[in-house]
């Protein structure tokens, strides 16, 4: 005691310290690690339970992770585990309704999320028509490992790959057309 | 320009087998009523292809001609030994020969171009209204998107358009086929013609400038033929511009690139989420 009162530098540190052993004690960071598991549901359920203890802001790892484990034991039953996943985020007010669905058709169905807008094609999609063109490049890459590589759906995925050649052309055509009319 | 090669009575054939070919394909195109749809393909376009297919035929049969008599002159006078010969009188009587079927394809096609760049022009103006009204202007991305899928049910079988980049076909045969994809297209399959129309749109885009181009240069090659009154050996120019024309209009071995198709479906994927849109 009589070292601390003759020493006040040495009384400040004490302080310090003992304030920052307090601190970590009533505000412990949360662990949001998924659990190392091969099986989607054990990783569902993991990254349910993190979700649900203060780690939303690593949702979309969560999903990479997710894609990973699904994408070693593929199969078409996957689909409806991610979907119920999501669904299971919007209820549970983790993420809105339109999250949930933008992230669900994004990786799961054949139309492109990228390419959506309230008014007409000339006005919205032909001025910015080659960051469209490179977001559904994009897009078209998560699809392949979600529909493709998680969920065997060759047939959605080879015709999402489809529809983004046949996008690019009537664009292309539309947009000169547009471009045309304005001239 | 047509009417100066045909009898008054193939023409008039002619004309019967357009009227018959519309009129056969008309109802194809209007279909069953239902809905609003798209309006890409009107009589007014499908008769500017028709008449595109057939100019662009006349112009391969004018040509196909003086083309195979200027490849055996060439052929000629490489085996004669020609090259470097200019004393020769007979290698002389060959490069003349030579010259002068040169200029006789340059006036064919000089002759044939307007009514051809016409043609083609016509063609890419209205599917250009076309476009940008019913793409452009009536739709958003995402009924562009739907249009293009067509709501088909997800394991039926879609009609897929050949895309572009069909090297290697006749001009005329070209046309044909679009002429044919179109007519052969019903209501059902709406989404392939607008991928149609924006590959042959796209198609005469690029037809037209080749022609304007085309144009010019037999202007300045005529020219500079004209000047040269020795009518000599086919030059490396003369050659690109032969070769040019040929793969134009003839193609090269009449194969068509198609996209590869998907590997067999599983099939067995017919879940929905109920987040789907």
């Amino acid at each position: 005691m009589n070292v601390t009162r003759n020493n006040p530098m040495m009384a400040a540190c004490t302080l310090v310290t003992m304030l920052a052993v307090s601190a970590c004690a009533t505000t412990p960071t949360p662990v949001c690690g998924l659990a190392d598991t091969r099986n989607l549901d054990t990783a569902i359920d993991s990254a349910r339970d993190r979700l649900q203890h203060g780690c939303v802001a690593h949702f979309d790892a969560y999903m990479h992770e997710l894609l990973v484990v699904a994408a070693g034991d593929p199969d078409p039953a996957n689909k409806e585990a991610f979907s119920d996943f999501l669904v299971w985020t919007s209820e549970a007010g983790l993420l809105s309704r339109r999250q949930s669905q933008e992230t669900w058709n994004r990786y799961f169905n054949v139309k492109f999320v990228s390419l959506r807008g309230d008014y007409n094609n000339c006005a919205q999609t032909c001025p910015v028509r080659p960051q469209v063109m490179a977001d559904m490049e994009t897009e078209l890459a998560d699809k392949e490992r979600g529909m493709l590589q998680a969920a065997l759906d060759q047939e959605g995925y080879y015709r999402a790959d489809r529809l983004f050649s046949e996008t690019e052309l009537v664009l292309e055509a539309t947009c000169r057309a547009c471009e045309a009319g304005g001239r | 320009m047509r009417k100066e090669n045909g009898s008054g009575e193939r023409l008039a054939g002619r004309g019967c087998a357009a009227v018959v070919a519309i009129c056969c394909a008309t109802p194809l195109m209007l279909g069953a009523a239902r809905g609003p749809t798209l309006q890409l393909f009107p009589t007014t376009v499908l008769e500017d292809i028709k008449e595109t297919g057939q100019v662009a035929e006349q112009m391969e049969t004018g040509l196909q001609d003086v083309i195979a008599r200027l490849d055996r002159q060439q052929q000629l006078y490489v085996q004669s030994k020609c090259e470097g010969a200019t004393e020769d009188p007979g290698c002389g009587r060959i490069e003349r020969q030579l010259g002068a079927t040169y200029m006789e394809m340059l006036e064919i096609m000089s002759s044939r171009l307007p009514d051809m760049e016409r043609a083609v022009n016509s063609t890419r103006d209205s599917l250009e209204t076309r476009l940008r009204s019913e793409l452009g202007l009536k739709m958003t991305p995402w009924t562009l998107q739907e249009t293009l899928l067509g709501n088909q049910p997800e394991n039926a079988q879609a009609v897929q358009p050949k895309l572009r980049g069909r090297s290697g076909l006749r001009l005329s045969e070209r046309f044909r086929q679009y002429y044919t994809l179109v007519a052969q297209s019903g209501r059902s399959a709406e989404h392939s013609l607008a991928v149609v129309a924006a590959d042959i749109y796209l198609d005469m885009e690029e037809a037209s400038t080749l022609i304007a181009q085309t144009r010019e240069e037999i202007g300045r090659a005529t020219l500079l033929e004209e000047l040269n009154q020795s009518f000599g050996v086919i030059t490396p120019e003369m050659q690109q511009v032969v070769d040019g024309v040929k793969s134009i209009l003839f193609g090269e071995s009449g194969q068509v690139i198609e996209l590869a198709g998907p590997p067999p479906g599983t099939g067995d994927t017919a879940y929905r989420s109920p987040l789907e849109w």
